[in-house]
C-alpha cells in the first residue's frame, strides 16, 4: 500500500517536472523566436497568433459555463477604439492607454453584461450577436470613431527607458514580439489563476450543470457576469495592443465573423484545453494558410476543408489527441472505411445518444 | 427584400429546429440558387421557371450530399453543436471561395423576366415582384403543409421536439435531418433563383446574409414557422424602409438594439419556446 501510494507520488512529481521542463523549454523556444525566425513576416504572423489565441482562450472560458458569445471582437474592437482615442484625442502614454482602455473595456462589459448574462442557452447567443453587430456599426456610424474608412496613423507605443540600456524603440518587429509574448503570458497566468481559484471551481460547477450549481448556492447570474468582465477585459487589453501595433483600425475587423474565426481557433485546438488550446489552434490556423499560399486563390477552399476534415476526425480538437489513447493506423483506416461505407449505404446511426 | 428574409428564415429555421445544427453556410446555398438561375436563364436560356426549379433542386442535392458527407459523422458524435458550428464555418469559407474562383469579384445582373407594373389602390409594384411575392407565399404554404400534416413533417416535428424518444418510437433520426437539411437548402437555393432577376448578384451576397438570418430565426423563436415569417417581415421590412427616412446606419443600430430588448423580454423569441440551456 504504502509502496503504491510512492509509486504515485513519484510519479506526479515526475509528472510535474516534466511539465515545468516542458514550459522552460517552449519559453526559450519562444523567447529566441525573432532569432531563429529572421524574417519579420513571419514575426507578424506569431503576433496575430498570439491575438488570436487570447481572444480564443475568452472564448473558452465563456463556453465552459455553457455561454456561447459571438461579441468577443466586439470587445477586442472596443478596447482598440478606447485605446486609439485617448492616445489621438486626449495624447495619452501608450502605456497609460493601454491599462485604461483594458479596464474602460471591462466597465463596459460589466454595464453591458448586467442584461447579456442574466439569461444563458440560445438568448445569449443572439443578444451577443446583436451586440455586436451595434458594436460594428457604431464605429462605422458616427465620426467620432472615424467612419468606415477607420483611424490611420495610430502612434507607436513611446520608446521604453531602462538605466544602463539603450532605449527599446518601438520600430522592428522584434520588440512588439515581445510585448505580445508578454501580455499573452500575463493573459493566460490571470486566466489560469482564475481556473485554480474558487471562482474557477464556481465557474466549473456552472459549466457542468447550471441548475445544479444555482441549488447549492452558487450564484449564476454573479460568477457569469466575473467571468464576462475577464473576458471582455482581456479582449479589449489585446485590442489596444493590436490597434498600436497595427496602425490602423476600420470597423469591418471587429464584426461578428471575427468572433466565429476565434470560436473556430478555440475549438479545433480543443475546448478541454483552456490555455494551450487556444494557441495550438490558432497557429494551425495561421499557419496553415500561409503554408497553402503557394495554391493562390485556392488557398480557402482548402483552409475550409482543412477545418471541416479536422472537426470530423478530432472532435476533441488536436489536443485531444493527447489524452486518447494512440489508435494503430489499421484501425483508423478501418473506421474511415466505415465511415465511407456509411455514406454509400443507407443503414445509418439513427441510434445516436 | 422582406419576403426573401421570411424565406431564407424559414428555411433556416428547420435547418436548426429539427437537426440542431447551427448552419452557418446557409447563405452560400441562397448564392448558388441564384448563380444556377443566371447561369440557366444567361447563358443557356433556358425560360425561368425551368431554371429556378434547377436552382431549388440543385441546392438541396448539394445540401443532402453534405449532410451525409459531413454532419452525419458530427451528428453521431460528442460536442455536436459546437463541432458543428465550426464545420459550417469551415464549409461556408469553402462555398465562398469556389464561387469566387468559378464566377468572378463582379456582380451580375439577370434581366428582368416579368415586364409591366401592377396598380393596387394608386401604389405601384413591378409586376415581378408581385409575382415574387406569390411564389414565396406558395412555398411558405407548403412548407407549412408538409410540417403539419405529412408523415414526414410528423417525424421532423418528433425529432426535434426529442430526439430519444422519437427515435424509439421508430424514427430513423437521421433520415429525418437528411430530410431537414435537403429541404431547407432547396428553400435557400429558391430564395436564391427568385430573388436573382430582381437584385444583383455576387458571390460575396452568402456571407453576411447569414448572419442576419440566424438573428431572424432566433428572434421568431426557434422552431417556430410563423415566428420566422413574423421576424422576417420586420427585420426586411424595418431595413427598407428605415433606410429611407433615418439613414442607414442609424436605422441598424436601432433595430439591433430593439432585437436585443426583444429577446431580452422573451427569451425564446417572439412566437417561441425559452430554452435555457445549450447542449455544449
Amino acid at each position: 500500500m504504502g509502496n503504491l501510494r510512492k509509486n504515485y507520488l513519484s510519479n506526479r512529481v515526475n509528472r510535474r517536472s516534466g511539465k515545468v521542463v516542458g514550459l522552460g523549454i517552449l519559453a526559450l523556444i519562444l523567447i529566441l523566436m525573432p532569432v531563429l525566425v529572421p524574417n519579420t513576416y513571419y514575426i507578424h504572423l506569431l503576433i496575430m497568433v498570439g491575438i488570436n489565441s487570447v481572444l480564443a482562450m475568452t472564448f473558452i472560458l465563456l463556453l465552459r459555463m455553457g455561454l456561447i458569445t459571438v461579441a468577443t471582437a466586439a470587445f477586442w474592437g472596443i478596447g482598440a477604439y478606447t485605446s486609439t482615442l485617448l492616445v489621438v484625442r486626449l495624447d495619452l502614454s501608450f502605456w497609460l492607454a493601454l491599462p485604461a482602455s483594458t479596464i474602460i473595456t471591462g466597465i463596459i462589459a460589466f454595464i453591458t453584461g448586467f442584461p447579456l448574462v442574466r439569461k444563458g442557452g440560445i438568448s445569449f447567443v443572439i443578444e451577443t450577436l446583436a451586440f455586436a453587430f451595434i458594436i460594428a456599426l457604431v464605429f462605422g456610424t458616427f465620426d467620432v470613431f472615424g467612419g468606415y474608412t477607420g483611424i490611420y496613423n495610430i502612434p507607436t507605443p513611446e520608446p521604453i527607458r531602462l538605466p544602463f540600456l539603450a532605449p527599446i524603440e518601438f520600430i522592428s518587429k522584434t520588440p512588439y514580439y515581445y510585448l505580445m509574448l508578454f501580455l499573452v503570458s500575463l493573459v493566460a497566468v490571470v486566466l489560469s489563476a482564475f481556473y485554480a481559484a474558487w471562482t474557477g471551481r464556481a465557474w466549473r460547477a456552472i459549466g457542468l450543470s447550471p441548475r445544479l450549481a444555482e441549488s447549492l448556492g452558487v450564484n449564476l447570474f454573479r460568477y457569469r457576469l466575473l467571468a464576462f468582465v475577464v473576458t471582455a477585459a482581456a479582449a479589449g487589453l489585446m485590442g489596444s495592443f493590436f490597434a498600436h501595433y497595427y496602425g490602423s483600425i476600420v470597423p469591418g475587423t471587429f464584426g461578428p465573423f471575427k468572433s466565429l474565426y476565434a470560436q473556430v481557433y478555440a475549438i479545433l485546438g480543443g475546448v478541454g484545453f483552456a490555455i494551450l488550446g487556444p494557441i495550438i489552434g490558432s497557429l494551425i490556423m495561421t499557419i496553415v494558410p500561409e503554408v497553402l499560399r503557394i495554391a493562390k486563390e485556392f488557398e480557402p477552399v482548402f483552409t475550409g476543408l482543412l477545418v471541416i476534415l479536422l472537426v470530423m476526425f478530432l472532435p476533441d480538437g488536436l489536443l485531444g489527441l493527447s489524452r486518447r489513447r494512440p489508435q494503430p493506423p489499421a484501425k483508423s483506416m478501418a473506421r474511415m472505411a466505415s465511415w465511407i461505407r456509411g455514406f454509400l449505404t443507407d443503414h445509418s446511426r439513427s441510434d445516436q445518444q | 427584400m422582406g419576403l426573401v428574409y421570411v424565406l431564407l428564415a424559414s428555411g433556416m429555421n428547420l435547418i436548426i429546429a429539427i437537426s440542431g445544427i447551427l448552419f452557418l453556410a446557409y447563405g452560400q446555398f441562397y448564392m448558388l440558387g441564384a448563380y444556377i438561375l443566371w447561369g440557366l436563364m444567361v447563358l443557356l436560356k433556358v425560360p425561368y421557371f425551368i431554371a429556378l426549379c434547377v436552382a431549388t433542386i440543385v441546392p438541396a442535392i448539394l445540401g443532402g450530399v453534405i449532410y451525409r458527407l459531413i454532419f452525419q459523422r458530427i451528428q453521431s458524435m460528442g460536442r455536436q453543436f459546437l463541432n458543428g458550428i465550426v464545420a459550417a464555418i469551415g464549409l461556408m469559407l469553402l462555398l465562398g471561395q469556389a464561387a469566387l474562383l468559378a464566377f468572378g469579384t463582379s456582380s451580375r445582373g439577370v434581366g428582368s423576366v416579368f415586364i409591366g407594373m401592377l396598380e393596387v389602390g394608386g401604389v405601384r409594384i413591378t409586376f415581378e415582384k408581385v409575382v415574387l411575392i406569390m411564389l414565396a407565399v406558395v412555398v411558405i404554404l407548403g412548407l407549412h403543409f408538409i410540417l403539419q400534416k405529412t408523415q414526414v413533417g410528423r417525424a421532423m416535428r418528433a425529432v426535434s421536439f426529442n430526439p430519444d424518444v422519437a427515435a424509439l418510437q421508430g424514427v430513423n433520426s437521421n433520415r429525418t435531418y437528411l430530410g431537414a437539411m435537403v429541404v431547407g437548402c432547396g428553400v435557400a437555393g429558391f430564395a436564391g433563383g427568385a430573388m436573382a432577376p430582381v437584385f444583383a448578384i455576387s458571390p460575396s451576397m452568402g456571407g453576411t446574409i447569414t448572419l442576419l438570418i440566424l438573428l431572424v430565426v432566433m428572434l421568431g423563436g426557434i422552431g417556430s414557422m410563423p415566428g420566422a415569417i413574423l421576424a422576417g417581415l420586420v427585420l426586411g421590412l424595418t431595413l427598407s424602409f428605415g433606410q429611407y427616412f433615418i439613414g442607414t446606419g442609424l436605422v441598424q443600430i436601432l433595430l439591433f438594439a430593439v432585437i436585443g430588448c426583444i429577446v431580452f423580454f422573451r427569451p425564446g423569441g417572439l412566437l417561441g419556446q425559452p430554452t435555457e440551456e445549450l447542449p455544449v
